[in-house]
């Protein structure tokens, strides 16, 4: 799984260190040690601002930061000092109040903020919904920042292998097909009830190809899966497991494998299902360069539920 | 009577109703050659692989679809050439002499778009419609879970996903076509279309709104499930612009063999 021992960063800034294992103790105090040139005690937290936060992180993520990306700051004041960091698929108004209450008051989001790709409220500028959210994040002095492409761009990619370490995949790989995992010889039912066993699933499973389909290889691919991704990808694999493929690209190419007679298989579970593991896997990734901070992940719910499940 | 000319009774109706055509549209020959005599007519959601061996099959060598032939909004092929899937595809249009036209842009700027007007005539909507707001119906009072089971019932789909508290009470409904399932507002209780992106819009939307106490919903066909029905209205609207041939629809259906 993603996301290692929960919790072991959060001790770093816990009242007491002395319940933790030594070795862990040593551990932590070393790493943080280093980075902080041994100058820093429990009573001397070091303390960051958003902006400082983010520039960490951009330094470290080893991809180089482009002129136009919807990654970025979203709402809240960049000089803020943070307190601890939240990482989420979705900065919903619920994953906001709780990351509040946690007391970790920078937020890093991998989808948007405000119900728009450039997060600009458009026509809802007055809407109450809207509006609400604003408030929250101002009276609680949130700092919202997103973490998409970039984090997305990492290879291998980050997101495909923390949902394969979810699915229990991890080591399953094919060689020289990225992000493709050979399983058990299966159907493509039974593979929908294994990842209704290990996803938190509510209704997004919607399933291309003859139920009774027998497969080998499974090709991740959380977030969407653009035309070009199925028509490469499924010349090496059986099956692809997608987010939310759109219903005129990878849906009806699939669907044409039958009807070529070289039937192939996609699984649609849901982008945010799909990425969950991601933004779990991202605070991890988070506290090795900034072991300094709080970070922890909040898991955000599969917004929808199948009337035919 | 060549596919061309049908197209050009199809502009010369629109121009009719003041609907000019677009210097820039989706709305072309996809595949086959448009001097090709037509036999018969067939209007469809999606001209899929499916759809075409259905309409050869049938007689029906003229083929219009409403969404995309090769799987793209704008039907470009130059990365598909080596792909066995496209090749077969093109090959069997080729062997059967079939001709596939887009009907998508114009299709939506009837009045009233018989996209939308389709839908709403399977979900029995249509004694429902707003007087005065365009794509609104005001049912009478149901709940979400009731709303999205009846919804299910009548179209037969097998991946419908909702989005929303299910008791919550629904009367204002707004109903989009296909991709344009409409964004929500105060006014609107329930939004209704095909497919929309999870993020950055409605789903995000109805959480917040939950958690600030208000209760809104979203129901998702599917794209076909959402438009298909639409192009029923379009080879009715279609028949008498060209009564020398026959004009039927085939639906593309339902892609999803099952939801779990």
């Amino acid at each position: 799984m993603p996301g290692g021992p929960t919790g072991a960063s959060a001790h770093i800034q816990s009242p007491s260190m002395d319940s933790l294992p030594t070795s862990r103790r040593e551990f932590i105090v070393g790493t943080t040690a280093a980075l902080l040139s041994g100058r820093m005690t429990r009573a001397q937290r070091p303390s960051l601002t958003a902006q400082q936060v983010a520039d960490r992180i951009r330094a470290s993520v080893g991809v180089p930061w482009r002129d136009q990306t919807v990654d970025g700051f979203k709402a809240g004041d960049p000089s803020t000092i943070v307190t601890g960091i939240t990482t989420t698929v979705m900065a919903t108004v619920d994953v906001l109040r709780r990351a509040a209450a946690a007391g970790q008051n920078f937020i890093v989001t991998q989808e948007p903020v405000f119900y728009a790709n450039n997060d600009d409220p458009g026509n809802r500028a007055k809407d109450p919904v809207y509006l609400a959210k604003k408030a929250l994040i101002d009276e609680h002095r949130l700092v919202v920042w997103r973490f998409s492409e970039h984090w997305n761009a990492r290879q291998p990619n980050e997101a495909a292998r923390a949902l394969a370490a979810t699915l229990r995949w991890t080591g399953a790989d094919v060689p020289d097909a990225a992000q493709t995992y050979r399983i058990p010889e299966t159907t493509l039912s039974a593979l929908v009830a294994i990842l209704r066993s290990r996803l938190p699933l509510r209704g997004g499973q919607r399933v291309v190809g003859q139920p009774g389909m027998r497969l080998r290889t499974v090709y991740l691919s959380p977030g969407t899966t653009s035309l070009a991704s199925a028509v490469t990808n499924l010349q090496k694999a059986d099956v692809i497991l997608s987010g939310e493929p759109r219903e005129w690209e990878a849906i009806p190419y699939t669907l044409d494998t039958w009807s070529a007679e070289r039937g192939k298989g996609l699984i649609a579970i849901g982008r945010l299902v799909s990425e969950g593991p991601s933004a779990q896997a991202c605070a991890t990734w988070i506290r090795s360069v900034l072991p300094e901070v709080r970070v922890e992940f909040i898991p955000a719910a599969d917004p929808y539920w199948g009337v035919n499940v | 009577m060549t596919a061309q000319q049908v197209v050009e009774r199809i502009q010369k109706k629109l121009q009719e109703l003041k609907i000019n055509w677009r210097a820039q549209t989706v709305d072309t020959f996809k595949a086959g050659l448009p001097e090709t005599e037509v036999r018969a007519i067939a209007t469809t959601g999606m001209a899929t692989f499916d759809v075409l061996h259905r309409a050869a099959t049938a007689g029906r060598n003229f083929v219009i679809t409403h969404e995309p032939t090769f799987y793209n909004h704008l039907d470009q092929t130059a990365d598909l050439e080596t792909d066995p899937i496209y090749q077969a595809k093109q090959r069997f249009i080729k062997d059967n002499n079939l001709v596939v036209f887009r009907f998508h842009d114009h299709a939506h700027a009837l009045q009233p778009d018989p996209l939308v007007a389709g839908s709403a005539r399977m979900l029995g909507w249509t004694q429902y419609a707003s007087p005065n707001e365009p794509r609104i119906y005001v049912l009478p009072p149901t709940t979400l879970r009731e709303l999205a089971i009846d919804v299910s019932a009548k179209l037969k789909g097998r991946a419908i996903r909702v989005a929303g508290d299910p008791e919550m009470k629904v009367t204002r409904v707004a109903l989009g076509p296909g991709y344009g399932v409409p964004a929500l507002t105060t006014s609107i209780d329930v939004a209704v279309g095909g497919e929309t992106a999870e993020s950055g819009g409605n789903a995000e939307y109805i959480l917040d709104a939950a958690a600030d106490g208000q209760k809104k919903g979203m129901i998702l066909l599917g794209h076909m499930m959402s438009e298909d029905w639409g192009m029923r209205e379009v080879a009715e609207w279609l028949g008498p612009l060209v009564p020398e041939v026959t004009v039927d629809w085939i639906p593309a259906g339902e892609p999803f063999t099952m939801a779990k």
